[in-house]
Formats: structure tokens, sequence, C-alpha cells
């Protein structure tokens, strides 16, 4: 091949990777505008006396060292993990339950799915307003009224700080469940009838085919479902924002929710918000990196 | 009818077993309990939006006295919502445009163009999956006053632009096309643009439908960045109206619950038309590739 003719063609190659870049272009200008451009904004302005939209000066970690000295960022931290345990709690093994069940009947199966998926396609929003009048400690409150015919008198939840977090958390749990299920019920339906056949005729119960066949299989994907769970549960705001403002006395109060108020709750702070946001980022990567390590010796073993 | 097989981990010799027969009417119970807990709340609520103030807080009894629309039209009415439904709408379909451009031209890049170094770019989409959208909303909001798009519908639109999610949906969608019939427009002198709209994007009909559906969906139910941005009240979207309610305590119970109402109504809608494409897909928006 001649010279010139490696030439054309590199030069072909070079016009079509161009070409490429240009056609990638506008998703990435958005790409970096929308979502990476204020992950680094947000570490930046962190470090900064902010005033409105304006960068003061560089201050180094004050911000941090502020907004971490508040008590209510102290509470805000331990309702987290607060939110995070009670969330794993109820909400974790919950869906894979839902989806051993529904995987086992034969008629009906797909009327089940969609009924259990539907809360998840419903506004955020109106999910919480819907459940607040559950939850409501009037006696015109939806569990108030169901108690009341069973004789028991009308009680309080939202304003009860050991109750608000398990409450918002089985709120959250209506919504969500059912769409995980969905995600379990596609990962079982890939083990083999072969196993559960095999298994059969060496005499396994059903119970014990559950616990050696079917969740052994499953177990890679309740990680990275847990893992999804966590980043979920630490986004947490408007829920505790709408349904009881923070309180009582703060018991509801999340990080985001912190967050939210030091830039939007009337001072403005962004300097000190973003110092909340990056603490979230920082402890969210902290636990994907944790994940992924005890993923990667595990799958070292297999 | 085509009978009923087991295909679970009970098979159908299992049921020969008198315990295991107790055991799949317990199973089927269940679903049942569950079905009734997932829609109750809905039922209620609809049913509740009948009654008026007084009758909301004094009635133990889940079904309205009347069942006349009037409820329904006069909240309606005094709150206008009529307007926070059309700009929603507004909201909603330049969303679902910019989803289907930015995305599916990135996904195209990403998935069959391959240009020299995309891999950082993949990279960086799929590490954006693991951060919550919320994190980065200040600057963000910053961002978009600093080039004086507040109080407008773009920023909204394009944000839909720059969904890594939709992606990575649209990249995995065009990997799995045969290499083949995209070599066949590249021969015959198609473009690298004119490839995607002659011959990848009339194939890509499903994943449009997809991300659209789940767009449309998302669109409708977002209200953190459009209550940030939508400050006036003409540009209002339904959610952002609910949110502002919610947090003013301003509306009786009884018109907060009708709210509550239209603002479910057409993802309820968009359910029942489309539920196959979206049990089927919820896995992967669930696990986000």
């Amino acid at each position: 091949m001649s010279s010139s003719g490696t030439q054309l063609r590199s030069h072909a190659k070079l016009r079509e990777n161009v070409q490429s870049w240009l056609i990638m272009l506008p998703g990435l200008i958005l790409m970096l505008f929308f979502v990476w451009g204020p992950l680094f904004e947000s570490v930046r302005m962190s470090l900064y006396k902010t005033r409105n939209v304006e960068l003061v000066r560089f201050i180094g970690l004050d911000n941090f060292i502020s907004v971490t000295g508040k008590d209510d960022f102290l509470q805000a931290l331990v309702n987290t993990f607060s939110y995070t345990f009670w969330s794993l709690l109820i909400g974790f093994a919950l869906p894979i339950v839902l989806a051993i069940l529904i995987g086992e009947t034969t008629r009906g199966k797909s009327f089940f799915r969609t009924a259990v998926y539907l809360p998840n396609m419903l506004p955020g929003l109106a999910v919480i307003i819907l459940w607040s009048a559950f939850f409501s400690g009037e006696k015109s409150g939806v569990l108030n009224i169901l108690l009341a015919r069973l004789g028991i008198p009308p009680q309080t939840y939202l304003t009860r700080a050991d109750w608000v977090i398990p409450i918002i958390i089985i709120i959250a749990t209506w919504k969500g469940a059912g769409a995980t299920a969905l995600i379990y019920m596609a990962g079982m339906a890939s083990i083999s009838p072969e196993l559960y056949e095999a298994a059969a005729i060496d005499g396994a119960s059903v119970w014990r085919r559950i616990i050696h066949i079917l969740l052994p299989a499953i177990r890679k994907l309740a990680g990275t479902l847990l893992i999804l769970q966590i980043i979920s549960v630490f986004q947490i705001m408007y829920e505790p924002m709408v349904l009881t403002m923070g309180g009582p006395d703060n018991a509801s109060l999340s990080l985001m929710q912190l967050m939210w108020q030091y830039a939007f709750g009337g001072s403005m702070n962004y300097g000190k918000a973003s110092a909340v946001a990056v603490i979230v980022t920082l402890i969210l990567l902290a636990m994907t990196a944790v994940y992924s390590y005890f993923n990667r010796k595990e799958s070292d073993w297999d | 009818m085509k009978k009923a097989q087991h295909t679970g981990v009970i098979r159908g010799y299992d049921l020969h077993a008198a315990s295991v027969r107790v055991f799949y009417a317990v199973i089927v119970i269940l679903c049942c309990l569950m079905v009734v807990l997932a829609l109750f709340p809905l039922v209620w609520v609809s049913l509740a939006g009948f009654k008026d103030l007084r009758e909301f807080l004094s009635s133990t009894s889940i079904i309205p006295s009347a069942f006349s629309m009037d409820a329904y039209a006069t909240t309606w009415n005094q709150l206008g919502i009529t307007r926070n439904y059309l700009n929603s709408l507004i909201s909603v379909a330049g969303s679902v445009v910019c989803a289907l451009v930015f995305n599916g031209l990135l996904g195209y890049g990403l998935g069959i163009l391959k240009p020299k170094g995309h891999g950082v770019v993949k990279r960086m989409v799929l590490l954006s999956l693991l951060m919550p959208p919320t994190i980065s909303i200040v600057p963000l909001f910053m961002n978009i006053q600093k080039l004086h798009m507040g109080n407008s519908f773009l920023p909204l639109w394009l944000s839909f632009g720059a969904n890594a999610m939709y992606v990575i949906l649209f990249m995995q969608f065009f990997e799995s096309l045969p290499a083949s019939i995209i070599e066949a427009g590249r021969i015959d002198g198609c473009s690298q643009l004119q490839t995607f709209f002659r011959i990848v994007l009339p194939l890509s009909r499903p994943i449009c439908a997809v991300v659209s559906i789940f767009a449309v969906n998302a669109a409708w139910s977002d209200f953190l960045l459009p209550y940030l941005v939508l400050r006036g009240a003409d540009k209002q979207t339904v959610m952002v109206r609910l949110f502002v309610f919610s947090t003013e305590q301003t509306v009786n119970a009884d018109a907060m619950m009708r709210s509550v109402v239209f603002a479910m109504v057409p993802p309820i809608i968009l359910f029942f038309l489309f539920q196959k494409q979206l049990t089927e897909n919820a896995v992967s928006v669930g696990i986000k590739g």
C-alpha cells in the first residue's frame, strides 16, 4: 500500500471520529451542564463563602466546620442512618418475598405483577400527601377510623419521634417494593427448572428448594439492589419536608433536607448547602467502594 | 384455555401432597392481600374526593354519601387546575422530545459509532448513575440562574436530555442491532447522521417507546427543579402546585385529596395503556443498566 493511501485512510478515519464526536456533542454538553458540572461545582462551592450566586472568597474547610458543628447536622446524620436501617429492615426482604409469592402463582400472575407495580408509577409527592391522610392523628385519619372499628382509641403517628422514620419508610416501601419485586422475578426466571426437578427427585421439600436453590441464585442481584436501595434512601428529602417538616423536633430531618434548608430555606447559603451535599457524596462513594471491594473478593473465590 | 402450569419452585407433581396444596393456597391468599394493600389507598382517596369537608372530617365510612362530581368540579375550578394541566403538558412534551433526541444521539455514539476515546464518556455516564441527582441541585439551580433561564420551561426540557439511564438504555439497544445492517448503510454512502435517521431510528421504535413512557412519567412527577425554576404562578405545573399547597397548608384536607387525585390520574391512565411495556422494562430501568 502506498503511503498516500494510508494517509488518505487515516484522514478518513479522523474525519469519521470527528463527525462521531460532533453527533455526541449536544448530549455531552447537556450531561456536562446538568450532571457532571454541578457535581464538581458543588465541591468547589463548598470551599467558598457565597453570597447569592456569587463566590465571595475561598475559605477552605470553614463551611464544613460550621455545618458539622451544629446540632442539627449530627441529628440529620443519625436520622439518615436510621432511615437506612429501617429501610433495610422493612424494605429489603419484602420484594424478595413478593417475588417468590407471585412467581409461584399459576393463574393471575400477570394481574398480580401489574397490581403491585402500579404504586411505583404514581408521583412520589402525591403518594406522600395521600398517606398523610392515613397517618393523620385526627379522628378522621384513616388508620384511626380503622382502629375505632376495633374499639381502639385514636393514636398519633407522625408526632412521635420514634415512629416517624419507620412510617416514612413504610410509605416509601409501599411505593417501591412492587417494582423491585419485578426485578427479582426476572432474576428468578433465569434459574433452570432442571435444578428444581433434580432437587425434587432427591426428595428436597419446597422449602429446602427455596433455601438451597432460589436464594443462592439471586444473591448477587440482591447485593446490587442493596447498594441501590441505600443510595435511594440517602436521597430522602421531600418526604419529611412535606409530611412533618423534619419534625417532631428534627426527629425526621434528613441530610438532604438539611442541604435544601441551607440553600432554599430562606438563608440562601449555597456554600454550606454544598458542604452538606459533598459530605453525602463522600458517604455514598465510601459505601460503593466497600461494596465493590467485597463484590470483587467474592467473585475471586467463585 | 391452556392449563395453568406450575413453573416456579413448586412443580406440578408437588400438589399431590396435602401440605403443599395448603402452602399454595396460602400463597394465593397472600398475593390477593398484597393487591388489596397496593390498591386500597388509591380507592380510598378517589372515594374520599366525593366528600365535602364536613363529611370528610366526620364520616367514618369510606363510601361517600353521594357520588356527585360537584366536589371535584368545584375544587378543579377554584384552584384553576386547567392552567396547571396545560403547563404540565408543555413540560412533559418538551422533556420527552429532549429525552429521545439527546440521549438517543449520545447512545448512538457510544453504542455504534464508538469513536476514539468514547470509553471515558461511557465510564462517566455509568458512574453518574451512582450519584443521586438531588445532590447537585444547588449548583445546577445556580447555573440556570446565571444563564438567566429562570421561569422558563427550557432548562426543564433540557434536563431530560441529560439522563444517564436513558443513554444506557439506548446504548444497549443499539449494541444489540445487527452490525451488518449498519454496515450496509455505510457502504451505500450514508453519512453517520443519515445512517442514524434512515437505518437505526426506524429499527428503534421499541426502545423509543420505552424511554418515552418513562420520560412522560418522570417529567409529570418531577417537582423539585420545576419548583425552583418556575417561580411564576402562570407556569406552575400540577406537581409544583401540589408541592406549594403541601408546604403552605392553605388548602382544606378534602380539596387536598382531590388535588392528589388530579395529580395521579394521568400516570394511572398511562399505566393502563402501557402496562406491558412498563412491567417488562421495569427490570432494566430499575437496575439502571
